[in-house]
C-alpha cells in the first residue's frame, strides 16, 4: 500500500450559508455541493456560486451525465439540475447511515459510514447489487479511471482511499491533514478530486497521483 | 458524517428536538445516541439525557476522543443543571483537556465555565475566580459570552460588588441578544432583577427596613457594627469573625444586636439561645458559660457587659450596632436561600452547599415541605428539591455540539 500525504491544489470558501459540506459532485464543468438544504453548482475555475438548487442534501452527491442524485435522511433522490425538481427516490441502502454517493457503470455506490460498507444498489428499485467492506468510516464514494476511490473520516483522521473494488483492500492512501475530515468525494475525471469538508464551509481539490499509462475514462 | 445523523443534527439546531428524536429515534450507533441525548434534555427529560450521553459517550470509538469528551461535557452540563454537584469534576476536567489537544478551543471553554458555575454553586468563590481569571471572553461567540458575564457577575453579587455585577449583567445582556436564546436573555435578566430586589432587612434600634444589594454593599464601609443573619458573621470595619458554625453563640449577638443600646434580659436570651421556655437554674449557668465564650470571641469588635437583668452589647470602635438579617425570615432560612435560585437541588447537593449534614438538610427540607414552602419531585438518589411554583428547569442548556469535526 502506498501512503503520501494529500496534496491540496485549491480551496474553495466559506461559503455564505453554508456551515458544512456533505457531498459533491462533478458534471464535467461545475462541481455540486450538498450543504444541507440546497445543492450548489459551483465554477472551480472562478470560484463562484452559480446555482441553488432547493433540495434536502444531507450527505452524498451524484451525477449519471443527465441527473443529480443526493441523499437525504434515509433515501436517494433523483433530480433534474435544469429544473432542479426530485425525479423519483429510492430508499438508501444504509437506511440513513449513508454517507458517500457515486455514479459507475449505470449503478449507485453507496458508503454507509459507520458500517464500514459500500454498496453497489440498483438506481431504478434501489436493491443493492454487492457489497464491499471496508476498515475505516465511509464517506465520499468515486469511480475514476476504473480505480475506486472512498474518503474516510473518523474522529480527526480523514484519507482517501484507492481500494480493490473485489476485496476492499487498500491499495493507496492520501492523508488529509489532522482535523480536515472529508465528507464528499468526487473526481473530475483526470488529475484531480474534490472533497467536501464535513464541518466548514469548504470545498478542496486533492492532486490525484500520477499513473504510468492513463486508463480508458470511467 | 451519514444522512440521518446530518438531517437530526440540523433539526436540532434549528431548535426542533423532536424533529431530531424523529430521525434518530430507532438508532443506538454513538452519533445518534449522543443526538437524542441532547434532544432529550432540550425536552427537559435529564434523567434519560444523562443516561443516553453515557452509552453514547462509551459507543464512540477509540479515534473519537472529540466527539467523545463532548459528551462528557454535554453530562456535566445536564448534572449542573439538575444540581447534581456531586458530579466528578475529574471526568470533566479530562474532556476539556481532551477538547483542548484537539484544537475545539470553543467546547475545552464550554467545559470550563461548567466548573466554574458548579463552583460558584457550592460557594467556593476563590476557586471560581481563579479558574475565571484564566478565561479571555474575548474570541467566544455571544452564547458563551453570556456564560462567561453571568459568572462574573454571580461571584460579584456574592462578594457584594455590586459595581461590577451590574458592569457584567450589561455585557451579559448585550451578548445573549446577539446570541439569540431567548432562554439565555431570560436568564440575564432574572441575574439582574437580584439587584433591584431587597437583598436583606435592616434592623437598627427597633426599627426595621429593606436593604438593596448596593446598600447592603454601602454599609460594609461604614463604622457600623454588623450583626449579620444572612452569613451567620460579625463584622466590623474589615474585621470579621464567622459564628456559621457556633449558632448558640450567634442566636446571643443578634439578640444583643437586636436590643442596642439596651440590655436584653437572662431570660430572653436563654430562650434564643436555647429555645427553653423557662430559664432555671442550670439555664443561666449555661448562659454564663455562653457568653464567657461570646465575650472572648467578640474581643476585637464589641464587649459583653452584664447588666442588673441580664447583658448589653458594648461596641469597642463603632458608634452604631445593626442587624442585617433576610428579607423574610422564617425558619431553615439558609436551605430556602439556596433554594431561591428556581433551580432543583438534591439534598445531598445542599448539604455540601450549606456544609450541613445530609440529615440535617432533610429534617429542614420535610419540615419546609410540610409548609408547602417547598416541593419534591422524583424518587429516591434522583429526588430533587425546589421552591413552588415550578419555574421549570433552565433552557441555558447549551450542550456542545456532539458531531466528529467543527
Amino acid at each position: 500500500m502506498k501512503r503520501s500525504a494529500a496534496e491540496i491544489l485549491r480551496e474553495y470558501g466559506p461559503f455564505p450559508g453554508v456551515d458544512r459540506v456533505h457531498g459533491v459532485t462533478y458534471d464535467g464543468q461545475n462541481v455540486w455541493f450538498a450543504a444541507g438544504d440546497t445543492l450548489n453548482a459551483l465554477d472551480p475555475e472562478s470560484g463562484k456560486t452559480l446555482r441553488t438548487i432547493d433540495v434536502a442534501a444531507h450527505a452524498g452527491t451524484a451525477f449519471d451525465g443527465q441527473h443529480l442524485f443526493q441523499i437525504a435522511e434515509d433515501r436517494i433522490q433523483k433530480i433534474d439540475p435544469e429544473t432542479g425538481r426530485v425525479l423519483t427516490t429510492i430508499p438508501a441502502p444504509g437506511g440513513g447511515g449513508d454517507s458517500g454517493l457515486a455514479w459507475a457503470e449505470g449503478t449507485l455506490w453507496v458508503g454507509v459510514y459507520r458500517d464500514r460498507k459500500i454498496h453497489q444498489v440498483d438506481p431504478e428499485t434501489g436493491a443493492i447489487l454487492r457489497t464491499i467492506e471496508t476498515s475505516r468510516f465511509v464517506t465520499g464514494v468515486t469511480w475514476v479511471d476504473g480505480e475506486l476511490w472512498h474518503g474516510t473520516w473518523e474522529g480527526d483522521e480523514s484519507d482517501l482511499r484507492h481500494i480493490d473494488p473485489r476485496t476492499g483492500e487498500v491499495l493507496e492512501r492520501l492523508e488529509m491533514p489532522l482535523g480536515v475530515g472529508v465528507s464528499g468525494l468526487e473526481s473530475d475525471g483526470h488529475d484531480q478530486f474534490f472533497c467536501g469538508d464535513g464541518s466548514r464551509s469548504k470545498v478542496r481539490a486533492v492532486r490525484r497521483p500520477k499513473r504510468a499509462s492513463t486508463g480508458s475514462s470511467r | 458524517m451519514d444522512s440521518l445523523i446530518t438531517a437530526a443534527a440540523r433539526a436540532l439546531a434549528a431548535g426542533d428536538p423532536l424533529g431530531a428524536l424523529n430521525r434518530v429515534a430507532l438508532r443506538d450507533d454513538a452519533p445518534a445516541l449522543a443526538l437524542r441525548g441532547i434532544a432529550m434534555a432540550q425536552l427537559g427529560d435529564l434523567v434519560r439525557a444523562k443516561a443516553l450521553l453515557r452509552s453514547a459517550a462509551r459507543a464512540f470509538g477509540p479515534r473519537e476522543a472529540v466527539a467523545r469528551a463532548r459528551c462528557v461535557v454535554a453530562e456535566a452540563e445536564i448534572a449542573l443543571v439538575s444540581r447534581d454537584l456531586t458530579w466528578p469534576a475529574k471526568a470533566l476536567d479530562a474532556a476539556r483537556a481532551t477538547l483542548e489537544a484537539h484544537g475545539d478551543r470553543v467546547n475545552a471553554a464550554h467545559a470550563r465555565y461548567l466548573e466554574v458555575r458548579r463552583l460558584l454553586l457550592i460557594g467556593r468563590l476563590d476557586q471560581a475566580e481563579h479558574l475565571l481569571a484564566d478565561l479571555d471572553p474575548t474570541p467566544f461567540p455571544p452564547a458563551l459570552r453570556t456564560a462567561h458575564e453571568l459568572v462574573v457577575a454571580g461571584i460579584a453579587m456574592r462578594r457584594l460588588r455590586t459595581e461590577t455585577a451590574r458592569a457584567a449583567l450589561t455585557r451579559a445582556e448585550d451578548a445573549a441578544r446577539r446570541a439569540g436564546i431567548p432562554g439565555l436573555t431570560a436568564e440575564v435578566e432574572s441575574a439582574a432583577r437580584i439587584l433591584a430586589t431587597p437583598a436583606a432587612r435592616l434592623m437598627a434600634r427597633g426599627m426595621e427596613r429593606p436593604l438593596l444589594l448596593e446598600e447592603v454593599e454601602a454599609l460594609q464601609t461604614t463604622s457600623v457594627l454588623v450583626v449579620d443573619a444572612c452569613r451567620h458573621v460579625v463584622r466590623n470595619a474589615g474585621t470579621v469573625v464567622s459564628l456559621a458554625r457556633r449558632p448558640v453563640l450567634f442566636a446571643l449577638a443578634r439578640a444583643l444586636a437586636e436590643a442596642w443600646p439596651g440590655d436584653v434580659p437572662r431570660g430572653t436570651l436563654v430562650a434564643r439561645a436555647f429555645r427553653a421556655k423557662h430559664a432555671d437554674e442550670s439555664h443561666r449557668a449555661r448562659l454564663r458559660v455562653e457568653v464567657g465564650r461570646l465575650r472572648a470571641t467578640l474581643r476585637t469588635l464589641a464587649g459583653v457587659s452584664a447588666t442588673k437583668r441580664g447583658f448589653v452589647l458594648v461596641p469597642r470602635h463603632a458608634g452604631e450596632i445593626v442587624v442585617l438579617a433576610r428579607p423574610v425570615e422564617e425558619p431553615h432560612a439558609a436551605v430556602l436561600a439556596f433554594l431561591a435560585d428556581g433551580e432543583s437541588w438534591s439534598s445531598s447537593a445542599l448539604a455540601l452547599a450549606l456544609g450541613a449534614s445530609q440529615r440535617t438538610v432533610q429534617r429542614a427540607l420535610d419540615a419546609l415541605a410540610a409548609a408547602d414552602k417547598v416541593q419534591s419531585f422524583g424518587r429516591g438518589r434522583a429526588r430533587r428539591w425546589m421552591t413552588p411554583p415550578v419555574p421549570g428547569f433552565t433552557t441555558t442548556l447549551l450542550l456542545p455540539a456532539p458531531l466528529p469535526g467543527d
